[in-house]
């Protein structure tokens, strides 16, 4: 079959949260690279009785091209070693290229894995301003998926002074110049201000009202002056936050202020696991999921993604420097860490979590205490972090725990249970997620908290983005092997198989803000930068 | 060619891997008469900005059709291809020359060869490093380890670690204690501070036992290690160390264990204070190659798509290959002028095709030579500096002057993804 321009895909159980779409048996009408309301009989048509018809996969949340990504690339040889992606044989003989996966896959087999797990969109979750136009060129060589990214601010030495100096309106418009700048999509937080101490020969900041240099500035401080510019700037995705203290015991007092800090504005809390245990440093460690999602449920300006944890290798990846030092310290795996210079950090350790190890075991249980005592699906989204808690191909065994709960109660006796003791977990949480829920943390949910209207839904106008399963009792089996996948109206995947890649698009945005800023801004440049004000960005 | 006088500024210089991007160019009558502010080594990169601009089939002029007709024929024959990507062409070259290699099932292999010691130190260790910039903004202690880098790094010193102003050190220089480690030879900066030396047969010995002393297992200040134990004292009180060593290979060749030592103290010293490796990497964009490789296979140098997926030969590179006779045919893409000796001598005794600056004028006698511009002085396009921050290209001449090494190589790439 080749691609036709039109098509009706009939017959599904149709899945389409965002247009109140529940499971009903209903045909899917694509026109081009649209859904249309409907085609004259007579159109090709995929014929899909009895199997589940969702939108394309959304993914809010993943480490997949950029320069943090390519150095935990190449610190991983022996993993793309232990797992080759040959070329996938595309119709009609179209070019295709081959790659490596494991861990950290080559920026080809990301598109490809992608799409065939029936994921049709993708954010690159931080990006250095310094390094966006690498991580642009990553993404053209990543196929299919369309994606964007999240550039890194909060712990950059213009914003800091700016804050320092009460000037709450330029920081706004420096934000604004720096993601048209760098054709970015959001604003991303990382352990605001704590990089900056990190690189300034200290070590971390421990709350909210650290002094970051200057005695105006805190992490405080920081999110506020940002969760303010996202909004001021009317951006469609909020600031996009990882807390302070990530991975340590006792941080979920540090989560919980920070969202307080925010109170009444709207911010994505990332990778909320990390962030959500009880205990003390040196005393021991407890689940606090129930604390912090409480939290969530009751304020509606706020959304997370989970981050869950998966047992098997992950790599640890992120502009949190001072965090992998430590977790470097601990596990006395091989580290990578590079400071960028005015803006940022970037750290990376390999590591694996295992079943039986009593820290692993209490993080996977605090995932999935978020998803299961999450009150409202569209407010919390489906992740790993990926490759952070585990890779986005364990997708489908995470959607299989949550759906399925004498398989989660199973696996649940597997663990080692030594800090599980107050986890909501083990005193048994009956829910299943129902595949409209599924739906909606994997696609509807996302595709509205980025303000994407025309992805994560099938009503008419919608990019004609569509995943179909085979049902399976087995769900890790049914999410893992889509049976087609329709990307921007192409046929990318047909009975299971990879045969199409069409070119992905960049989701950016152009804000607008107040041009005085940039004079000031190359003053600074000027002054400290080793990179020409002129030469700085991603501009084509 | 236009006649109009033309100012270029912002140009980036490939002349080595600092990559300096503040270089005003001029050209003048078609001649580039002028960079501004480049160093000697960098103003000779540039040159008068003259390439040849010749197609060359067997020795004999020919049209472009027929040297891609004629290249794309030797490498769909070939049984063992190899794609070498050398100097002086941009990222979105050599992602078309990696797409060549994997579409031929071939080996690719660049001037990250030449650094190969270091990579691999850090494939086993990872690193501890910073971008040039926050070593310009934070170092208050500046360690050369057997490097000057005045000699191919003219404005390094300049321009990142040593002299200017940085928001952790306000006075530049005077903020800066400079320390230069002489091993044998190889001999740190003069205007340096303060200096130790360390025979060469006793650098691991000291690099491990500085290493030691940062980790708390103290070493008896008076034994034979005793200046690089002091050394150890200065860094551990410093708040930011930038410890630098040339990555690429000197007059005496590379040791593997060198690196890792380096890297491994380098770490070590991020317990009681801050320390970035700053590893010196040449010119010609090799770092972008090294940087294309790893994203588009998952490995930085000497890759082989032969079984129909990139694996990794780190010790059956290029020049292992061409030496073993385990080469065929070969496409060489970038400036032939950059290639390592023991590449050009392997090359030899294939049948080659060079596109790239000045191919026509390769010592070893091309089957194809098709000559193209400059990255950076005739074409566009994005480079990447020693520390792997990304730059755009400004090209002091126009698209119409000279051929370019993206649409040839884009036009070849075309040729062999079509149906045979
Ligand atoms: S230091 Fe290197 S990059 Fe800078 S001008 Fe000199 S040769 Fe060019
Ligand atoms: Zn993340």
């Amino acid at each position: 079959m080749t691609t036709p321009s039109r098509l009706r895909i009939a017959g599904g159980t149709v899945y389409d949260p965002a247009n109140g779409v529940d499971g009903a048996v209903q045909d899917v009408c694509i026109e081009g690279d649209r859904i249309v309301a409907e085609l004259p009989a007579g159109v090709p048509r995929l014929d899909v009785r009895g199997m589940v018809v969702m939108p394309g996969g959304v993914d809010i949340h993943a480490h997949v091209a950029g320069s943090s990504v390519n150095h935990a690339r190449r610190l991983l040889p022996e993993e793309h070693a232990a797992d080759p992606v040959p070329a996938p044989p595309l119709a009609d003989g179209a070019p295709a290229r081959s790659g490596t996966g494991g861990t950290v896959p080559s920026t080809f087999a990301t598109g490809y894995r992608y799409a065939g797990l029936g994921y049709t969109t993708a954010m690159e979750a931080a990006v250095a301003p310094l390094a966006a136009r690498h991580a642009h060129a990553e993404l053209d060589d990543t196929p299919i998926i369309d994606s964007g990214f999240y550039v890194l601010l909060g712990n950059d030495d213009y914003l800091l002074r700016q804050i320092a100096a009460g000037e709450t309106a330029r920081a706004r418009d420096y934000a604004g110049w720096l993601l048209g700048v760098t054709r970015a999509y959001a604003i991303k937080i990382v352990n605001p201000g704590g990089v900056t101490v990190w690189k300034g020969g200290g070590r971390n900041v421990s709350g909210l009202d650290d002094v970051v240099g200057s005695s105006a500035v805190t992490p405080r401080k920081i999110l506020e002056t940002l969760a303010g510019a996202a909004n001021g700037l009317a951006l469609p995705h909020p600031v996009h936050i990882h807390c302070n203290n990530l991975g340590q015991p006792g941080n979920s007092a540090t989560t919980l202020e920070s969202m307080r800090a925010l109170a009444g504005r709207r911010a994505h809390f990332t990778h909320l696991q990390f962030h959500s245990y009880g205990g003390e440093r040196g005393k021991g460690w407890k689940s606090a999921a129930r604390d912090v999602i409480d939290y969530v449920n009751g304020h509606a300006e706020l959304s997370v993604d989970v981050g869950q944890v998966m047992f098997g290798s992950a790599t640890t990846v992120t502009a949190d420097g001072p965090v992998e030092h430590l977790l470097y310290a601990s596990s006395g795996r091989k580290w990578v860490n590079v400071d960028i210079e005015l803006e940022t950090g970037c750290g990376i350790v390999p590591y694996a979590y295992r079943e039986q190890a009593a820290v692993a075991a209490l993080q996977w249980a605090v995932g999935l205490e978020l998803f299961l005592l999450a009150k409202d699906p569209w407010r919390v989204v489906l992740s790993t972090d990926h490759p952070n808690g585990g890779t986005f191909l364990s997708y489908p065994e995470l959607i299989r725990l949550l759906m399925d709960r004498a398989y989660r109660d199973e696996r649940l006796k597997a663990v080692n249970q030594k800090l599980l003791a107050g986890s909501a977990l083990l005193d048994g949480l009956a829910r299943e997620y129902t595949l409209g829920e599924i739906a909606i943390v994997t696609r509807a949910g996302p595709a509205r908290l980025l303000g994407l209207p025309q992805k994560g839904h099938l009503g008419p106008g919608a990019d004609a983005d569509v995943t179909v399963y085979a049902p399976d009792a087995d769900r890790a089996k049914m999410f893992a092997a889509p049976r087609y996948v329709i990307k921007g109206g192409t046929v990318v995947v047909q009975d299971g198989q990879l045969r199409r890649a069409s070119a992905g698009a960049r989701l950016a945005v152009r804000p607008d803000y107040d041009v005085a800023v940039k004079k000031d801004v190359k003053r600074f440049f000027d002054d400290y930068a080793t990179v020409a004000f002129e030469n700085y960005g991603a501009e084509p | 060619m236009s006649a109009a006088a033309r100012t270029v500024e912002h140009a980036t210089c490939l002349g080595c891997g600092c990559a300096c991007d503040d270089i005003t160019v001029v050209v003048q009558r078609g001649r580039l008469t002028e960079a501004k502010r480049a160093c000697a080594l960098g103003t000779a990169w540039f040159g008068d900005g003259q390439v040849p601009d010749v197609v060359r089939i067997r020795g004999r002029a020919g049209t472009l059709e027929r040297a891609l007709s004629e290249a794309t024929r030797l490498l769909r024959e070939a049984k063992r291809p190899l794609v070498y990507l050398a100097g002086d062409i941009s990222c979105e070259v050599q992602r078309d020359a990696v797409a060549i290699a994997d579409r031929l099932k071939g080996a690719i292999d660049s001037l990250a060869g030449t650094a190969a010691p270091g990579v691999l130190a850090a494939q086993r260790r990872g690193r501890a490093g910073a971008t040039l910039g926050e070593l310009r903004q934070r170092a208050d202690l500046v360690v050369f380890w057997g490097v000057d880098p005045d000699a191919r790094y003219p404005r390094y010193s300049a321009r990142y670690a040593v002299d200017p102003v940085g928001l952790a050190v306000p006075a530049g220089r005077r903020s800066r204690r400079v320390i230069a480690v002489d091993v044998g030879d190889a001999r740190g900066p003069a205007a340096a501070d303060g200096r130790v030396a360390i025979p060469p047969d006793a650098e691991l010995d000291a690099l491990g036992a500085m290493r030691a002393q940062v980790q708390g297992r103290t070493v008896a200040p008076d034994g034979p290690f005793g200046t690089a134990i002091a050394l150890v004292h200065e860094m551990t009180k410093a708040r930011y160390v930038a410890l630098v060593a040339d990555a690429e290979p000197g007059p005496t060749p590379s040791d593997p264990d060198r690196a890792e030592a380096l890297i491994a103290l380098a770490q070590a010293l991020n317990d009681p204070t801050r320390c970035a490796l700053s590893t010196l990497r040449g010119g010609g964009n090799r770092s972008g190659a090294d940087a294309v490789l790893t994203w588009q296979t998952g490995f930085p140098f000497a890759v082989d798509f032969g079984r129909g997926y990139p694996t990794y030969r780190p010790h059956a590179g290029a020049a292992e290959r061409l030496a073993g006779g385990e080469v065929d045919a070969a496409l060489v893409i970038g400036a032939p002028a950059t290639l390592p000796d023991s590449i050009a001598r392997g090359l030899g005794g294939v049948a080659t095709i060079a596109i790239g600056p000045r191919a026509s004028a390769a010592g070893w006698k091309p089957v194809v030579a098709v000559d193209t511009g400059v990255a950076g002085i005739h074409e566009g396009g994005t480079a990447f500096r020693m520390d792997d921050v990304p730059l755009p290209l400004r090209p002091a001449f126009g698209g119409e002057d000279v051929r370019s090494a993206a649409s040839t190589v884009r036009a070849l790439r075309e040729r062999l993804e079509g149906a045979a």
